[in-house]
């Protein structure tokens, strides 16, 4: 289903329609939940994310712009849902505990699923080390295919800080690979 | 292969290997019957709301206008005591005593105190002039048995009042 035939469903799903809710669900939350999951580890959070970004949605439609992409709008309020949360997290100095967890070796937190693509693919594990500013950079980037400017716009910061949080970020991947050997998604 | 290219496949298939759980569609939808019901419910409680501020709007003056001054019904208005020398402060005193009285007495005893009042303060008035002078030879010989009645009787009301007596 394309973003425009979504649309009367969730404008419906907001009025109260259940069945809409139930087909805008569907539709919309692998995506939303694998975004999550790429930028929060802790399943746990992943999902009273996921629940906040649903309660975001019905709650703001009302500004959403139908010249938009829909999807463009919904991963907007999925970054600022994300980062909301690690402002709270902050609060709660609990970001210590969340830095220590970040290594790969660390993964008893995140389901079996996760486990074995951070064994296979050795780059998505060095993007998932990388702090969370450059993090959401390079999944907005590669992940959702966004132009520097449209994560300028989502994330509300400058598109230089965008361009230098991308350079940044891929010349700490190369780095790490090379640590690594390079060669291990080779097999 | 580039960097770009690599990181686009591994997070595409890394992603595929990610799967929401299941059971988080029944809290997505708990709560999403939380925002429906928090919906439906706040249209009549504003409804309610505003039918409640307009009502009061209407109350509000219409109680300013019926609380009158009690003292004006003994002087009519409190231009009668300025012309026997009295301020607007004495006549706001008066009112003040006044109110008081209709607090500690019965209505019955407020009526009748009221009516005694009235009578007495039109004798006062009387012999008062302009600069607030009394002169009590002004009153005939029955006035001033009537003043000393009207004193009398209304004596256990200001005991009452003054809380000089137990009820």
């Amino acid at each position: 289903m394309n973003d425009k035939e979504l649309l009367p469903w969730l404008e419906k799903a907001t009025l109260g329609d259940e069945s809409a809710f139930q087909l805008v669900y569907q539709a919309t939350h692998q995506d939303v939940y694998r975004t999550v999951a790429f930028l929060v580890y802790n399943k746990q959070d992943i999902e009273d994310i996921v629940n906040e970004i649903y309660m975001r949605m019905w709650r703001s439609f009302h500004t959403y712009d139908p010249k938009r992409p829909f999807r463009y709008w919904l991963h907007g309020i999925t970054v600022r849902q994300v980062q909301d949360w690690k402002r709270k997290a902050w609060r709660r100095i609990r970001l210590f505990e969340r830095n220590r967890q970040m290594t790969c070796e660390q993964f008893e937190w995140t389901d079996k699923a996760v486990l074995q693509s951070e064994m296979k693919y050795e780059m998505f594990c060095l993007v998932r080390q990388l702090s969370y500013k450059l993090r959401v950079v390079v999944i907005l980037r590669y992940f959702h295919d966004y132009a520097l400017e449209e994560i300028a716009d989502m994330l509300q910061i400058p598109v230089g800080t965008v361009k230098s949080r991308h350079h940044l970020a891929l010349k700490e991947l190369r780095k790490r690979f090379e640590m690594t050997g390079g060669d291990a998604y080779v097999h | 292969m580039s960097i770009d290219k690599e990181l686009r496949e591994e997070l595409r298939q890394a992603a595929d290997s990610m799967h929401c759980p299941p059971d988080l569609y029944g809290r997505v939808r708990q709560s999403y019957q939380h925002y429906v019901n928090e919906k439906r419910g706040r249209s009549p409680m504003k409804k309610r709301m505003l039918v409640g501020i307009v009502a009061v709007a209407i109350l509000i003056p219409s109680a300013v206008f019926a609380a009158s001054y009690l003292a004006d019904d003994i002087f009519g208005s409190s231009a009668t005591i300025e012309q026997h020398g009295g301020s607007q402060e004495d006549y706001q005193e008066i009112e003040g005593m006044l109110q008081a009285a209709k607090g500690k007495l019965t209505e019955d005893e407020f009526k009748e105190y009221m009516e005694l009042t009235k009578q007495l303060m039109q004798l006062k008035l009387k012999i008062t002039n302009e600069n607030g002078v009394k002169h009590e030879e002004k009153l005939t010989e029955e006035e001033q048995r009537q003043f000393e009645q009207l004193a009398s009787r209304l004596a256990p009301y200001f005991d009452k009042i003054n809380g000089t007596v137990k009820p």
